[in-house]
Order: C-alpha cells, then structure tokens, then sequence
C-alpha cells in the first residue's frame, strides 16, 4: 500500500469525503421518507426535490457558535466530540466495500474482523456517556446514565448475534464469511439476522429505543448543551455509527457487496438503503418504550434467544450443512 | 331536591330558592357556619367543588363568595353564597378544602387574586400571579393598574429574582438520606407547554411533584370587566385556542340569561354544530399530542391533515380559522347565505376523518407498544374522580357518567340523540380511546343537527339568513348566572355578575377543568418513573391556556 493509496483511502474512499456524503444522503433520505410517511411533502425549496436542504443545514449548524456552558468541564466537553466522529469511522477499515479496492477484501484484511469491528461499536457508547456527564447537566446526566444501562443490555444480545456468521462458517474474517454466504446460510442466519437488527436500533439509539436521547423525557438528553459545530460533529459521529453497523449487518448476513449477474459497491448500497428504509418505517410507527421496559426486554428475551440462536447454528452447521 | 333545601334550611339562612332544573341557590347568614354546612352537603352526596368565586363590593363593603358544590352522580348542585368583610386583614374564611380537596386550587386562586384568606388551608400560598402582584390583589375592584404598570422596571425585577432563586435549587438534601435531585420540567422543555412541575427524582424514580403555574396568566377575568358585552367574547375565546366556540357558548349563554332573551332554534342548532366542531378540531390534537409524548409524530402529523379539513369548514364560516369569535350573544354572529355549500364542505370533512378511521384504529389505537406502556398505568377510579372533581374525558374514561349536554342540556343538545361515551378501565390508554369515541360521537351530532337543519329551512320554519341573531339591549339589567357547557376537556363554568344598567361584566369568573387535572399530577405522577411524566401528563390533556386563563 502506498502513501497515495493510504491517503485515497482515509480522505476520499471510505474515509471523509465518502462518510461526508453519506451523511448528507442518509439525513435527506430519512427526512423525505419520514415526510411521506408523515403525510408532509419535506425538503422542497432548495435544490432539486430539496436535495440542497440537508447541505445548507449541516453548513448552517458550522457557522454557528459552539457554546460552552459555564458550569461544564471546557476540556472534556469539547474534546469528546473530536473524538468520538474519529473512533466511529475507525471499523471502515474493516469492512469490505467494493471489489475494485484491495482486491475485494477489507483495506485492513485481518482474521479478527468481527472482533475488531464488535470492539470499535462496543467503545462509541462510553464516549457517548462522558458528553453526558462532561455537560455537568441534570437532563444530560440522566441521558448519559440511560446510555451506559442501555448499552450494557443491548451489547449482550449483539456481540452474540454477530458471532452467529462465525459460528456458521468457522472463521472471524468478514471476507469470507461474505463469500461463504449463500441462499441457505442466509435462511440459516436469519434469526440472528433478525435480533442483529433489533439490538442495531438499541446501539444506535433509534426508535422504539430512542430512550438515552428522548427529546420529551430528558430533552435530548447528552445533546442538550451541544450547539454549532461540536453538535455538527456528534451527529457525524452517529451517521457514520449507523453505516458503519448497517454495512456490518449487510457484510454479515446479506452477502454485502455481492449480488445478482455482477458484484459491485451498489449492491451493498442498496442493501444498506433497504435496512435504513425499514429503521425510517419504524421509526414513524412505533412509540418509545420506558427504560426498565427496554432492560426487562433486552435480557428475558434478547439475550435468551441470542443464545439459543447460536445452538440453532450449531445444530444447522452439523446437520443441514453437515460440517 | 328537596331533601337538600331541607339540609340549608337547618343553618341560618338569607334564602334557599330553586335554580335551573339542577341547582339550588342559597345564601348564608354566618360565615362560621360555612363548614358545618359543606360538611352536611357531602354526606347528602354533594362531594365535588365546581368552583370558588369571589365578588368584590367596595361601596357595600363586603366580599361576597360563592361556592359552586356539585354531586356528578346524581346531578345535583348547590349554589352557596356567603358574605365576608372586605378588608384585608379581616377578609378571612374558613377553608373547605379538607372536606373537599377539590377546592384546594380553586381556594388558592381566590387568595391570590382576591386576597380571601382562608383559614385552616393546608398549604395557604401565592399561586399564579407573579412575584410583582404579591400582597396586591390583581382582581379586587380598587387595584391601581396603571400605578402597576408605572412600577413596570421593578415589577420585572421582581419577577426575574424569584425565577432565579427557585431555579438555582437542583437538590435536596435529606440528611442522613442522601440528597434527591430537584428536576424543573418546563416551562421550556419540548413536551411540557408554559408549565413547571417541580419533580423531585431518586435516579429515574419519581418521588414528589409540585405543579407551578402561571406562566400565561392573562388575567382574562379582569380583562373581560373593561370590554363591553360583545367585546368580551374576544377575552373568553382565548381561553384555549384549540377548542375556541365552546367557551363562547358558555358566556353567550350567561348573558342571555341576565337579559332574559331565548335565541332562535337555527341559532340553537347552530351552535350544536360549532361547538362539536370546536371539539372535534381540539381532539384531533390531543389524539396525536398522546403520541407525540411517547416521540412518535406520524399520527399527530395525520391528525393536523385532518383537522385542516375542519378549519376550512370554521374558515368558510367565520373567516378565521383558530379565533373564530363567531358566537355571540342572541345566537351566532353570521348567517348562512348559502347553507348547501357550507354543509358541503362539512360532509367533505367528515368524509375525510370517515376515511382515515380504519387506518387510526389498526396502526395506533392498536399499537402494541403503546398497550405495554399505557394499559394499566394512571388508573383513576370512581371515588379519585369525585374527591378531586375530575371532569369530562377523564371522569368519562373511568366510566363515570357525566356530560354537561346531557345532564343539563344547553343550545339543542336535548332534542338530539345522545348517550354518555365512557370507557370501562379509567387507565391511560382509556383516557386516549375516549377522546376517539368522542370524535366519532360530535360527528354524529354534527350530522343530526344538519339534518334538523335542512328539515326546518324546507318546512319553512327556519331562515339561515335572518334567523341567526335576535336583538339583544346594549344595556343589561342588574343580575347574576352561571351558565356550564360541556368543553372538550370538561365541565366549563361562567359565572356572570352586572350591575343595572350596565355596558359591560361586572365580575366573570372561568372556570376550567384543567385546573383540578394539573392538581391531580401531584397524586398521579410518583411512584412512577421520568418516562412516564410525558405520557401521563398528556394524558390529562391539560391545556396552559385554561389553566392559567
């Protein structure tokens, strides 16, 4: 790998320029699909089909002042929201993308892909917490606090999941377990697809789990003294979050960039694309849960089936596959 | 009825006279017997307390208060007036809120905005008026206002003082307990409109809430004394913008009454379809604001599709879509030039809401995470909804049946077929279901009235362009009426006192439900979790506008 490669690599593709633009497209996608599911039109002035809308904002929100709060610790607050874009675009490296680069594997190829990637998810939350407690707010404490229980609970059931595929297929490497997949294995994996999915929202605090940030509850919880850029940059650091685990779902279990008659960048797009659509579909149906409900869930029934799901791939491996 | 008279009649009494088919209106002699008297009342059944009224007399000097006592059950009320001395240091009375807790606020309001003291009030203190009317009595009839505005600087700094004090406090210590955390919900957080509940949690836990209101206090009862009598609507309309003709209907109702005039039945009718789709229009919000508290808009975003279709309806009407002012007393304030267009567009909006039922009733009302968070949680049972006097939705929510249109029929309700809409359960996905039944219910009666509307213009009875408005005087004789509506969110109350000859109100007080429902959080909201204040405060469908007036 070169310095021209490694540069290519973090500013244009999947580093910064791609992650940029995938925040702009999935902040627009969501706004126009909820706005339909809404009944309201959305974005419209700007651009066409108000495709500029979500551009002007973003460039909107740096233009702002950041305000530190007077009684928040200077140094810790404003540093989290350098750090935390950084450690959630770091599993790029780790995942798969295209056939074109590094001859289809991950730019960082390795044989603990999923732990590298379960690891880097597993850090975010901790980062999240110190906003809340860095803010020395009572509704940003109380949304820290939420996220520290949230994670705890949800990560069980997660990190289970994910090790499914791994399971399955003997090996921790994302690229071939991307290859191994098949029509069958996708039927196989497919309860563990589904609880990935459910504890995905968990992770990235997406409805009917919204519960660190409810904007009725606790006020946005850990966001509410962020303004300006520091804010800017926290909501980089969720929108990369959820490619980064939306792709991880699609390269675990869908088979990520391969598709039908060609295999290209466009297939995991697409497949990502339809995970975002039915987070977006949830999201406009289903109301928020209390806390206590979410543990009750996560650990009666999540982290259970988790493991039962990990029995069913072994009794697949030796008796449908026969391994 | 009667036994009742024969109750009052065993104190001292000025009169004991028979008022409206369910009320009886007395005075008493001795203000010392006031308890002995309530204390009577509620074993003979009479346990709610609508409203407490002061009216201040200067030139007589004498306070004059009214108790407005109420049994929901069996429909019987008492209208008790008493006399007190109208200076300040002797301007006292006994407090009924220990006999009935429904008082409490009611009692609280009279002291800040008249001065009554009322002995033996468990927590006796200023409440909605802001820290520069302490110790001055807003409402009492020799308030300086313009030396009050002149003070406008101080006045403001008062204010500010006391906001900063009470918000610097984030904890309470408890000794050897540790401390609790002091939460200020409102008035600026995104779910709580211009109220603070003072919540005191331990973690997530809820412990003690105390509700602080006022924040848009307008002193609407004043503010209708200096308007003439149609001017007034404009004051009373703007109790709570989202059902905006009832409360007119209410007042048009008071003054009728004082002038002694019948409106005409289109008029009658009239009302009975702005009034439903007053109601209709505010319950469209509070079915979609409950869904809003747990940060799912979709169906509020569906509900305002809707309801636009009604505000075109009131629009065609009036020409105002929120503030329609359009009810006025001697009837309604247009006529109908062209009653088959504007029945049009009314059957369009109801087509409309017929439209999205089916989709409502199996996206949302069925919604399972809404059942697991709101089926069992907030119960108010049958004796929580006398003792604290909750009204209309929520009483009917707990299968108590009561509804002013019912009970005491106004405008053309008694012609119309109706029954009581309640739920069985009284939790707070019942205080949702309810507000559903009753939309369903107003358009029911929109469409009898329309019907009657339309058989009485081809039978020749009616005339939609004449029949609108009787005349009423510009001036009003001496007397006194209360006149209740059924309001989206209850029982609505006015009290309506003139002097002889006079161009404007001489006292009128509002009453409205929110106010018992906002006391009923202190009860409602510990032992629950920080989640759960969102939900079961929307629940309650308080409006800040009612509240504080």
């Amino acid at each position: 790998m070169n310095v021209w490669e490694m540069l290519f690599y973090i500013f244009v593709f999947p580093g910064l320029l791609f992650l940029l633009a995938w925040t702009f497209f999935v902040f627009y996608f969501a706004r126009k699909t909820l706005a339909y599911l809404h009944k309201r039109v959305g974005p419209h002035y700007n651009g066409p089909a108000g495709t500029l809308q979500t551009i002007w904002d973003i460039f909107k929100l740096l233009t702002k002042e950041s305000i530190t709060p007077k009684s928040a610790d200077p140094y810790l607050f404003n540093i989290i929201p350098i750090i935390t874009p950084l450690v959630a675009a770091l599993p790029v490296i780790l995942i798969p993308w295209t056939p074109l680069i590094n001859h289809g594997h991950a730019i960082l190829d390795t044989d603990y892909g999923i732990l590298g990637l379960v690891v880097l998810i597993g850090v975010e939350p901790f980062l999240l917490f110190l906003t809340g407690f860095g803010s020395n707010n009572k509704y940003s404490f109380l949304g820290g606090m939420r996220i520290l229980a949230q994670m705890i609970s949800m990560e069980a059931p997660f990190f289970l999941a994910a090790l499914s595929p791994a399971l399955l297929f003997g090996t921790m490497n994302l690229y071939d377990i991307m290859y191994s997949n098949t029509w069958l294995t996708t039927l196989i994996l497919l309860p563990g697809a589904i609880i990935f999915i459910i504890t995905m929202l968990g992770i990235l605090e997406q409805p009917p789990f919204n519960i660190p940030d409810a904007e009725q509850e606790i006020v946005y919880g850990f966001y509410t003294e962020y303004a300006g850029t520091n804010y800017t940059l926290l909501k980089f650091a969720e929108f990369t979050e959820i490619l980064v685990i939306s792709a991880a779902a699609v390269t675990l279990f869908f088979g990520g960039y391969r598709g039908i008659f060609f295999d290209s960048f466009w297939w995991l797009f697409l497949k990502i694309a339809l995970l975002a659509l039915v987070m977006v579909a949830i999201r406009a149906s289903n109301p928020r849960l209390r806390l206590d409900q979410m543990l009750k869930f996560t650990w009666s029934w999540l982290t259970p089936l988790a493991i039962l799901n990990l029995v069913w791939i072994t009794f697949a491996k030796i008796y449908i596959l026969g391994v | 009825m009667e036994k009742i008279k024969e109750i009052l009649n065993k104190f001292e009494m000025e009169y004991v006279e028979d008022y409206k088919p369910t009320w009886v209106k007395a005075k008493l002699k001795n203000k010392e017997d006031l308890l002995e008297v309530v204390k009577a009342l509620k074993e003979a059944g009479i346990a709610s307390c609508s409203t407490v009224s002061p009216t201040d007399y200067p030139e007589e000097d004498r306070m004059e208060i009214n108790y407005f006592l109420e049994d929901i059950i069996n429909k019987k009320n008492v209208w008790l007036k008493v006399d007190i001395e109208r200076a300040l240091d002797k301007c006292e009375i006994d407090s009924i809120t220990p006999e009935l807790p429904s008082a409490d606020y009611h009692e609280l309001e009279s002291y800040s905005t008249f001065g009554v003291k009322f002995k033996g009030h468990p927590n006796l203190r200023y409440f909605l008026i802001s820290a520069d009317y302490y110790g001055k009595f807003p409402f009492r009839k020799d308030f300086d206002w313009e030396e009050h505005e002149k003070q406008l600087i101080e006045n403001v700094n008062a204010i500010s003082e006391e906001f900063f004090e009470e918000y610097e406090e984030n904890e309470e210590t408890m000794g050897h307990e540790g401390s609790r955390t002091v939460l200020h919900w409102g008035p600026t957080h995104p779910a709580s409109g211009p109220i603070r509940l003072k919540v005191y949690v331990n973690g997530e836990n809820i412990e003690k809430v105390e509700p602080d209101i006022g924040y848009v206090w307008r002193a609407l009862e004043k503010l209708a004394e200096r308007k003439d009598f149609i001017g007034t609507i404009v004051a009373v309309e703007r109790i709570c913008f989202m059902d905006n003709t009832n409360p007119m209907i209410c007042y048009a109702q008071a003054v009728e009454e004082i002038a002694g005039k019948e409106i005409t039945p289109f008029a009658k009718y009239m009302r009975v379809i702005l009034g439903e789709l007053g109601r209709t229009v505010s319950h469209l919000i509070s079915l979609g604001g409950f869904f809003g508290t747990m940060g799912l808009q979709t169906f509020l975003m569906w509900c305002l599709d809707v309801r636009e279709y009604f505000l075109d309806v009131l629009e065609d009407y009036s020409g105002a879509r929120i503030a329609t002012a359009c009810i006025e007393p001697g009837g309604v304030r247009y006529p109908l030039n062209d009653y088959k267009a504007w029945f049009g567009e009314l059957n369009k909006a109801i087509e409309k809401w017929e439209s999205v039922k089916s989709d409502i009733e199996d996206i949302f009302l069925k919604n399972p995470l809404m059942t697991v968070r709101a089926k069992e949680t907030g119960i108010f049972n049958e004796e929580d909804v006398i003792e604290n006097y909750l009204a209309g939705p929520i009483a009917r929510a707990s299968n108590v049946k009561v509804d002013v249109r019912k009970d005491e029929p106004y405008a053309a309700y008694g012609e119309l077929e109706m029954d009581y809409v309640t739920c069985d359960s009284g939790d707070t996905r019942d205080r949702l279901y309810i507000i559903y039944k009753e939309i369903n219910q107003s358009i029911d009666l929109i469409q009898q009235a329309m019907k009657k509307i339309e058989e009485g213009i081809e039978a020749g009875e009616m005339d939609p362009k004449k029949d609108h408005m009787i005349k009423m005087p510009r001036r009003m004789p001496e007397g006194e009426a209360v006149s209740r509506v059924e309001w989206a969110r209850g029982e609505m109350l006015m009290h309506l006192v003139t002097m002889p000859k006079s161009t404007n109100p001489y006292r009128l007080k509002l009453k409205a439900p929110s106010v018992n429902h906002t006391r009923m959080l202190e009860k409602l909201l510990p032992n629950h979790t920080l989640s759960d204040i969102p939900l079961l405060y929307g629940s309650m469908h308080i409006c800040q506008g009612d509240l504080d007036r």
